[in-house]
């Protein structure tokens, strides 16, 4: 009796600095800010904190730069299957036996572990219009094909990108069908991902998958293909998954730190996204309020979005 | 498992009490340190050495990494800002007087002699606020045109000598930019930063960006949009001046005054609209001594251009209000004032200081023989006009992006400029919701006859 009561201590023990670390810096914070989206608290002291209910979610679903900042935000997640495809496919070919197989891995594995804004200060050069290499790759290749009529993209100075989503307006706009600075931080997030944590998931899980699978179709004539659609993606389902979910939540949150770094939103705001909209909204305009406000608003579309993920996701696991 | 949770705990309660132990004092000299804030600009160093030499009782410490009016404010009202920090604009002024964080410090300026009508007029924004002043000018500035005489040389041009039209200007300018042997523009006859241009245009167009009593903002008028696009047509008609593709595609890396400084320095452009802090990494002997010169700008509509510069506030809120104001004290000597016209961080503070034979011809560069254009540019500039009504940051955003659809020829200038004076009033009106204090002296002014944000009555906060 009295050992267990050491041993309930002793875990009690261990679990309570991160216990009290998550009350204080997690659970504290969050409360906190649920409160403040609910008040007009703003750092000016001329500004009286008040209590104004639905205030500040009634005018963020009214304003315009919110919506044009959800557009943005979503659009950026374009890249997030592919992302996906490109995790799997990695994870297939450096799941092979092969000699070096480990500095093919730590390759591939580099981008995860390099720091994000060294990595974008390299993507802002490598986006250069005139002497980036893409473009001077792209500009190769035209002249090769003798295409003089179109012009290599200028990236991150150009508002245009392949829905011809409009710039000020929410919807889509005659002239503005092209690629730019969205897209270049589309194939950028696409390079970063599918070498990082998914593609361990992938590879996590295609070493789990048991070899008696592979053999039996082989056996019943399962050629590569087919044993990777009746085999590896079945197998994978539960790791796809996850990785889905876990890529909603991070594509909604994402685009901060891209927005500071290379293009502080712009060029005319057009990758800016809710993070960075909180940002400037909390720590720029010091409302405090209307930024939580926005804060709980993508909380409760990840949660959804999550729920939803969930519900249809795992239907498809089990099946 | 018990003796490990213990051991650890011991071993880390052990090895906190070394680090505080260990941690250096940081005034085992009896020295009172004085935290400012600023950003890392070149000569800092020697200006921080000057007051720590001056004043032995204090050590003036540069904190670069913390600045930014976000942070600071943030810092400040937590508890842990430092002691003095730097404000741009008088619209940050107005944020820091409004968050509370700024000191007011009228009557110790006046203890210590210090007279603020001795700076130059332009500055009085940046550290009076209605009518009370809270910091002192660090320096001054007003912006002329720089040109590179080795490229003027190269095309066989005569220097430019002032006393000239935007259309003589442009004239020269074209002839001054150079394609490369692939059709590309290597050289520009004009760079301009995005802040310079549309200040500098704006007010030489003759628009006040806000009413006199800042209550509602004017850059609907056709002066305005006359000015911006002007602007767009040396980028597009005239092809003087880079587009934003043309300027990223000429980018150089980050820091402090990098940019287009760099690449005038690199002989990227012929003239370059700026200041004469430019000398400041100009100097560097990284630009092989540029042959410089310096001229009034090109006459607009009128002659004005806003001036401005950087001014130090002090934290209500510092533990060494006699050590920041001690600093204050050292900005408005001849000891600070000589340096800062020595080094040629702007142009010091307080006007005497700019008259004299020392301001005019430095022995060490003695090269620089256009001191007197900087000064005259700073006697023809007005303050830039600032609404208290409306927060600079959302002004600020809302005229970049702006401007970012006039560079990529998405918008007109007047397009553009009615739009943005369409969402700053909007912005005007939705601070009066926001603020009641600000809303009651905002219909004082409209009562007495200023015009409101708003068209219709309907829409009034």
């Amino acid at each position: 009796m009295r050992s267990k009561r050491t041993a309930v201590i002793t875990a009690l023990c261990f679990l309570l600095p991160n216990f009290l670390g998550f009350c204080v810096f997690t659970v504290g914070p969050v409360v906190f800010s649920l409160t403040a989206a609910f008040s007009n608290w703003n750092l000016m002291k001329t500004v009286p904190l008040q209590f104004v209910g639905l205030g500040n979610f009634v005018k963020l679903f009214t304003e315009h730069e919110f919506w044009l900042y959800s557009i943005n935000t979503v659009y950026l997640m374009m890249g997030m299957p592919i992302a996906i495809a490109a995790s799997l496919f990695l994870a297939i070919l450096l799941g092979q036996k092969l000699r070096g197989i480990v500095v093919y891995r730590t390759l591939f594995y580099l981008p995860s572990f390099t720091a994000g804004v060294a990595l974008l200060i390299l993507w802002k050069a490598l986006y250069n219009p005139d002497f980036g290499p893409i473009n001077v790759i792209i500009e190769t290749v035209l002249g090769w094909l003798h295409v003089s009529s179109v012009d290599a993209p200028t990236w991150l100075s150009s508002t245009k990108n392949v829905l011809s989503l409009g710039v000020e307006k929410v919807g889509l706009v005659a002239g503005q069908f092209g690629l730019g600075a969205r897209d270049a931080i589309i194939m950028m997030g696409i390079w970063t991902a599918a070498g990082g944590g998914n593609m361990l998931l992938y590879l996590a899980g295609i070493s789990n998958i048991p070899q008696e699978l592979y053999e039996a179709a082989s056996i019943d004539g399962a050629g590569k293909w087919a044993q990777f659609r009746h085999v590896t993606w079945p197998q994978l389902a539960p790791t796809t998954f996850f990785i889905v979910i876990m890529s909603f939540i991070g594509g909604l949150q994402g685009g901060f730190e891209q927005a500071r770094v290379m293009t502080m939103g712009g060029p005319a705001g057009t990758t800016t996204t809710l993070s960075y909209y909180i940002y400037t909204k909390a720590f720029e305009e010091f409302q405090i309020g209307y930024a939580s406000a926005v804060a709980w608003v993508l909380f409760t579309v990840i949660f959804v979005v999550t729920l939803v993920n969930w519900r249809f996701g795992s239907q498809y696991v089990n099946e | 498992m018990k003796y490990i949770f213990v051991g650890a705990f011991c071993a880390m309660a052990v090895l906190s009490v070394v680090a505080w132990w260990w941690q250096p004092s940081q005034r085992d000299d009896g020295r009172l340190e004085i935290v400012w804030v600023s950003d890392d600009n070149p000569v800092r160093r020697e200006q921080i050495d000057l007051f720590n030499e001056l004043y032995p009782q204090y050590r003036l410490r540069l904190d670069p990494q913390n600045s930014g009016m976000e942070k600071v404010i943030v810092q400040c009202l937590a508890g842990v800002g430092p002691d003095v920090f730097d404000c741009y604009s008088g619209f940050q002024l107005a944020s820091f007087v409004r968050s509370g964080i700024a000191r007011d410090c009228a009557e110790d300026l006046a203890a210590r002699d210090i007279d603020i009508d001795a700076v130059w007029p332009a500055l009085r924004p940046l550290v009076v606020h209605e009518g009370r002043a809270y910091g002192h000018p660090d320096n001054a500035h007003a912006p002329a045109l720089w040109y590179n005489k080795r490229v003027f040389d190269a095309a066989g041009e005569p220097y430019p000598t002032g006393g000239w039209t935007w259309a003589e200007f442009i004239e020269v300018a074209k002839r001054l930019t150079v394609e490369d042997e692939r059709g590309r523009l290597a050289q520009f006859g004009l760079m301009m930063g995005y802040g310079d241009w549309l200040d500098i245009l704006v007010a030489q167009w003759g628009c006040d960006i806000y009413t006199p009593e800042g209550t509602r903002c004017t850059l609907d008028s056709a002066e305005a949009g006359a000015a911006v696009q002007f602007y767009q047509d040396l980028i597009y008609k005239h092809g003087v001046t880079p587009s934003p593709v043309q300027e990223s595609a000429m980018a150089s890396a980050g820091g402090w005054g990098s940019g287009i400084i760099a690449l005038f320095g690199a002989d990227k452009a012929a003239m370059a609209i700026g200041g004469r802090w430019w000398l400041c990494l100009l100097r560097n002997p990284d630009f092989g001594k540029l042959p410089l010169g310096a001229v009034e700008l090109p006459h607009g509509p009128t002659d004005r251009v806003f001036g401005g510069g950087r001014s130090t506030l002090v934290n209500a809120k510092s533990k060494n209000i006699e050590g920041a104001l001690t600093f204050l004290e050292y900005m408005h000597g001849p000891a600070w004032n000589n340096l800062i016209n020595r080094q040629a961080d702007a142009l010091s503070p307080v006007m005497k200081y700019n008259y004299t034979e020392e301001f005019l011809f430095n022995p060490e560069h003695p090269e620089e023989d256009y001191n007197a254009v900087w000064r005259t540019a700073m006697e023809n500039s007005i303050p830039r006009p600032v609404s208290p009504y409306v927060h600079g940051q959302r002004v600020d955003r809302i005229l970049a992006k702006q401007a970012d659809l006039v560079r990529a020829e998405l918008k007109s200038g007047a397009e553009a400029m009615r739009d943005a004076a369409r969402e700053i009033n909007e912005a005007i009106i939705e601070m009066l919701e926001i603020d009641p204090v600000l809303r009651e002296r905002y219909y004082e002014a409209v009562a007495k006859g200023a015009p409101a944000a708003w068209d219709r009555p309907e829409d009034a906060p």
